[in-house]
């Protein structure tokens, strides 16, 4: 017991550090990358008028005194107000997250929903026709340029085809083609390693007694592989999430999908710092919770992976 | 993010699948599809370096009487664009030939790069442990949490798009790859008695690290490196393709996809080719570090 | 737009326990002419940061503050000033302007409009304490009186000829004094309220802006029940909403567009010619910038023909120097800049240009047609024996160099004409301490400055002439293109644009073709 809480205390520690380096690296890079005011004013505005809004929001002061202000208020789960929007940057932040969650959650169900059935399909009838078929598709997946598949996606089914809406959020037509971009990694990456989890299934000793009893091979693999398979899948899950800031990027800006993704982008490119830096906190966050808790799983599914 | 150890067990379906018996023929054609995806690779290096040679044209002549011309044999300015001409009129065919070099000029430096800090990194947190190890493996985990292509942005965003900028920001978000991979090994090794026994012989750190260390890894290396080659054309690609790549009017095939964006249901050409082609680059060689980790380097695959 | 009918009608049924029963929206017949639609759907490219007209002068933000709000002076798509909440106005004395103020108007809360609504809206934008974003708009206030609640007097520092114009543009839009002081300045931005056409309903940030009429508008009730403002900031998304009858209208169409939209049965293309230019702003005072023969040269250089044929497909006119069309003072009568490579050649060498390199710093997408513009212009200077290079920057690096006036050679800038008058335009950037102060000619200035304060149309015309002349020589800019601002529209709405970009769905300027 006390091992395993020496292990918690050490990985939140570290976690904590991880976090303060990304909050320091953002803060860097962000005042680096110059200076939000004279976007908020028109081109004709005075000098005297862009200090004036330079100290009003705070950006006249040494830069010490703001990171010390900025991790401060950190700790106290303030952001600061967005340059942008005029509002508190978590407020912004918490905003655009529903439409990011919507497009990760639907990308995470459809790469799970095609992606088992068709992995396990392609290791009972492996090298079938249908299962290299499947494997060369997810292949493709697996090393295509996300972007590129989006703008494939576009050009085939919305304009050509003609079937499903181009851009922007609304009902399921609008989700079908960015979720299937931001997921079709994840989806390729798990029916092939279901696949492989079915044949090792399919070649213990276990499943041969089972078929020499007279069961049939679908249900034996029913009955064994979702749980060998399950450990690669959590995993695979917990990257798509961990990373599903960096992730929606580029899907929201090829969809105009109206999420954190794009939102950070056009943060970034407004100078408005404390909304990048909001989001990318929670954005790292994320990574770290979620990974602490497949640590936690994978010692729950498989006894022989527990922190010693 | 993709990481190798992500990669890894789903390259075991192949070798998998069939029986043990056949292994010495699954280690044949492996090792034949290794040699294709190398020879790929130098087929794209060929086509990079005689680019001026293989393009009908000069990938930055415009014509604009003759742009946004589908596919032809002739032109409105009375020239073959067998792949078609972009919104400026130039000839997409000899536009995604040039556009060759900005990938593989970048994807290579930015390995350079990304290897030798990772590597030296890698070794030196698993040869030393202790602190070093710590820091290091700690910083590792902070990038790792931090949404990449949004810090590419940033600092793209301060130093401004350029060859150099472009290699080291993609060399540096792929060095974790390296140092964790090595460090590991490191440990392996250095576990082993000779290791300690150089040492109590009076080998210097650098010469154990250079002699007995390095020869020991160099294979996990070159795996890497080939993965991550994939993993950095695709990046550069993609920060072109956001409009943060190599200035106009370098070709480059992530830019040439993000201008013909605005002309995807008229003129899909100007996207689609330079898409293809990166496509095809992506798979090719990231299939071909799969391949060699099978063939060189089996125990990286439980990473 | 059928998804967004759709959705809101979802969550209206949500909210009210009431799920079932959705009613699906019927189709129309490709190719409609004429519709029984009550709500207008407008697709641009980008989303709004503030409500407050104050604090913003971005064109997505003004074309949907200039409904919401209503200025005192109105410009309409003809480009003269009409009445808007003053009815006439009067030069008393040269310094002195008396507005008429309309009376009977109501806010859309019901309460009444008044001249000390007026007075202290004006009043608020160079306050300190409101921290807008226009308070340079009205410098040559001196002060300003209500002399009942249907009179306010303006008075200015020194004549100003063109204070009603300054009062129809950005940072005369007038806003409540009574509701800003009770919601607040964080309130107002969240619920806008005015005494425009139409009422703010909601907004969903990056999706789109809701509007309802005002039955009550002094105009006249809008054509539509409700306006959305949609953000599509990807073109062929935008183009394709449109051509598939999701949304009414769709802005900054791109010229190379213009004729998919203008060939499918159900839509059509409407535009008006910008007022303003779109030019290449030089930084003159670095070499061999500083030497009107190699500006001369550059400008001779480039063939704005072709461009305005070829990658503006006819969408636009070749410039006759720093005026726009359409602006008082715009000599007709001068030919458009010339294009002769041979002559530009001849200038470089006399001005003695040895292949320095000359940058264009251009951003991608923030002006129409910009980096594929530099492009085609560098190539062509290339051609003339110039060392010339692109470098693409994005629109914060442009707007910091432009503050900081680092430019290292030409960049796009789009000039508006807010005025309706050079003063408006050339003046206001080019003059001395403007934001594009790059250059100084003693006699330029001089009559720039005297054109200013001068109420002698006669004097300003002869003014500009000479103006035009001397730039033409110096080119501070170089004129490249006075384009059309197109908009995609279905054939069933029936739309004027405004030249400067203002985006009128008042009765003068909307209505649905009716069955």
């Amino acid at each position: 017991m006390r091992g395993v809480l020496a292990f918690l205390g050490q990985r939140l520690l570290r976690a904590l550090i991880a976090l303060w380096l990304v909050s320091t690296v953002v803060f860097v890079v962000m005042r680096l990358s110059g200076d939000p005011v004279p976007l908020l004013l028109p081109p004709d505005a005075p000098r005297s008028e862009i200090f004036r809004v330079r100290a009003e929001l705070g950006l006249d002061r040494p830069l010490p005194v703001q990171y010390a202000t900025f991790l401060g208020n950190v700790a106290r789960g303030d952001f600061g107000r967005s340059i942008h929007f005029r509002e508190p940057a978590f407020r912004v932040v918490r905003g655009y997250l529903p439409a990011t969650l919507e497009l990760g959650l639907t990308a995470f169900v459809l790469a799970v929903l095609v992606a088992v059935p068709v992995g396990v399909f392609s290791a009972v009838r492996r090298n079938s026709l249908l299962d290299h078929g499947a494997m060369g598709v997810a292949l493709v997946g697996q090393s295509a340029p996300t972007f590129f598949i989006g703008i494939l996606l576009i050009l085939l089914i919305s304009l050509k085809a003609g079937l499903l809406p181009t851009y922007g959020r609304g009902d399921w037509r609008h989700l079908v083609l960015p979720a299937l971009t931001l997921g079709i990694f994840a989806m390729a990456s798990i029916a092939r390693l279901t696949r492989s989890a079915v044949l090792e299934v399919l070649r213990a000793d276990y499943v041969r007694t089972a078929r020499a009893k007279g069961l049939s091979e679908w249900f034996v693999v029913a009955k064994h592989t979702l749980k060998n398979a399950a450990l690669p899948i959590v995993t695979i899950t917990g990257l798509q999430f961990g990373t599903l800031l960096g992730g929606a990027v580029v899907t929201e800006t090829v969809f105009s999908w109206p999420g954190m993704g794009r939102l950070a982008i056009h943060s970034i490119y407004n100078r408005d710092y404390p909304v990048v830096q909001c989001a990318v906190f929670l954005s790292a966050v994320m990574f770290i919770v979620i990974n602490f808790a497949i640590d936690l799983l994978y010692g729950f599914l498989d006894p022989r992976a527990r922190p010693r | 993010m993709k990481s190798v150890s992500l990669r890894s067990p789903a390259a075991e379906a192949g070798p998998a699948g069939a029986a043990p018996a056949a292994a010495g023929t699954v280690r044949r054609r492996t090792t034949r599809l290794a040699l294709t995806g190398a020879a790929f690779v130098l087929f794209l290096g060929a086509v990079a370096a005689a680019a001026p040679w293989l393009a009908p044209h000069d990938p930055t002549r415009q014509s604009l009487r003759a742009r946004l011309a589908a596919p032809t044999l002739e032109a409105a300015d009375g020239r073959t664009h067998v792949l078609g001409t972009d919104h400026l009129g130039r000839d997409v065919l000899s536009r995604v030939i040039y556009g060759s070099r900005v990938s593989l000029v970048v994807g290579l430096a930015a390995v350079v790069v990304g290897g030798l800090v990772g590597a030296s990194l890698g070794i030196l947190a698993g040869f030393r442990g202790g602190r070093s190890d710590t820091v290091i493996m700690t910083v590792a985990d902070a990038q790792l949490a931090f949404p990449f292509i949004l810090l590419a942005i940033g600092i793209i965003a301060v130093l401004g798009p350029s060859f150099p900028t472009l290699i080291v920001v993609i060399g540096l978000s792929g060095w974790v790859s390296y140092a964790r991979v090595l460090r590991a090994q490191v440990l392996v090794l250095r576990a082993r008695e000779f290791v300690d026994a150089i040492h109590a012989l009076g080998g210097s750190a650098a010469r154990v690290i250079l002699r007995h260390i390095l020869p020991n890894v160099l294979s996990s290396l070159v795996v890497i490196a080939t993965l991550e080659l994939a993993r950095a054309i695709v990046l550069e690609a993609t920060l072109s393709f956001l409009g943060l790549g190599v200035q106009p009017p370098t070709p480059s095939w992530g830019g040439m996809v993000h201008e013909g964006r605005e002309y995807l249901d008229t003129a899909w050409w100007i996207s689609t080719f330079p898409g293809i082609v990166l496509m095809l680059t992506s798979i090719v060689v990231s299939r071909t570090g799969d391949w060699l980790r099978d063939l060189l380097d089996p125990t990286l695959r439980g990473e | 737009m059928v998804q967004v009918t759709r959705r809101d009608l979802l969550k209206a049924a949500v909210a009210a326990g009431a799920a079932a029963a959705v009613p699906g929206t019927l189709p129309r017949p490709a190719g409609a002419q004429t519709t029984q639609k009550r709500e207008l759907v407008v697709a641009q490219g980008g989303d709004i940061s503030t409500f407050d007209p104050h604090i913003s002068t971005s064109s997505n933000d003004i074309r949907i503050s200039f409904n919401i709000f209503d200025n005192l002076v109105s410009r309409h798509p003809d480009g003269k000033l009409h009445p808007g909440l003053a009815t006439e106005w009067k030069l008393q004395s040269p310094t002195q302007w008396t507005f008429k103020i309309r009376q009977g108007v109501k806010w859309h809360n019901g309460d009444p409009f008044t001249a000390a609504d007026a007075k202290w809206s004006l009043e608020r934008t160079w306050d300190p304490a409101h921290k807008t974003r226009v308070s340079t708009v009205f410098t040559s206030i001196d002060r300003i009186e209500t002399l009942d609640a249907g009179t306010l007097i303006i008075h200015t520092k020194k004549p100003d000829p063109l204070l009603p114009a300054r009062l129809a543009f950005y940072g005369g839009q007038i806003v409540s004094r009574r509701y800003f002081e009770q919601v607040g300045a964080d309130g107002f931005r969240s619920k806008p309220m005015g005494t425009g056409p139409v009422r703010f309903v909601s907004w969903t940030k990056d999706d789109k802006v809701v509007l309802e009429a005002n039955p009550g508008y002094w105009g006249g009730r809008i054509d539509a029940d409700r306006v959305i403002f949609g953000a599509v900031p990807e073109m062929a998304p935008r183009i394709a909403a449109l051509l598939k009858g999701e949304v009414d209208v769709i802005t900054q169409l791109p010229p190379d567009h213009g004729e998919r939209v203008a060939g499918n049965p159900s839509t059509k293309v409407v535009g008006a010619l910008y007022a303003g230019l779109y030019v290449l702003a030089v930084n003159s005072k670095r070499p061999p910038l500083d030497n009107p023969l190699v500006k001369q040269a550059l400008s001779l250089a480039v063939d704005r023909n072709i461009i305005v044929k070829e990658l503006w497909r006819g969408r636009g006119i070749v410039p006759s120097g720093p005026i726009a069309k359409g602006d008082n003072h715009f000599d007709a009568s001068l030919p458009p800049l010339a294009y002769n490579p041979r002559e530009a050649r001849e200038r470089l060498k006399k001005g003695g240009y040895k292949g320095e390199e000359i940058v264009i710093e251009t951003t991608s997408g923030y002006t129409a047609n910009d980096k594929p513009m530099s492009e085609a212009i560098a190539a062509m200077w290339k051609d003339a024996g110039i060392n010339a290079k692109v470098e693409v920057v994005e629109y914060s690096v442009r707007a910091q160099k432009n503050r900081d006036k680092t430019f290292k050679g030409l960049w796009w800038s789009d000039p508006t004409s807010t005025l309706g008058d050079p003063d408006g335009m050339m003046w206001r950037l080019l003059g001395p301490g403007g934001p594009q102060d790059y250059w100084r000619h003693a006699r330029w200035d001089e009559l720039g400055d005297a054109a200013r304060f001068s109420t002698d149309e006669k004097f300003r015309a002869q003014a500009y002439r000479e103006m035009t002349k001397i730039s033409n020589e110096h080119f501070p800019w170089i004129p490249i293109i006075q384009p059309y601002e197109d908009y995609g529209l279905q054939k069933y709405v029936e739309w004027t644009p405004n030249p400067n970009q203002q985006f009128e769905v008042r009765r003068f300027a909307f209505k649905f073709r009716r069955a």
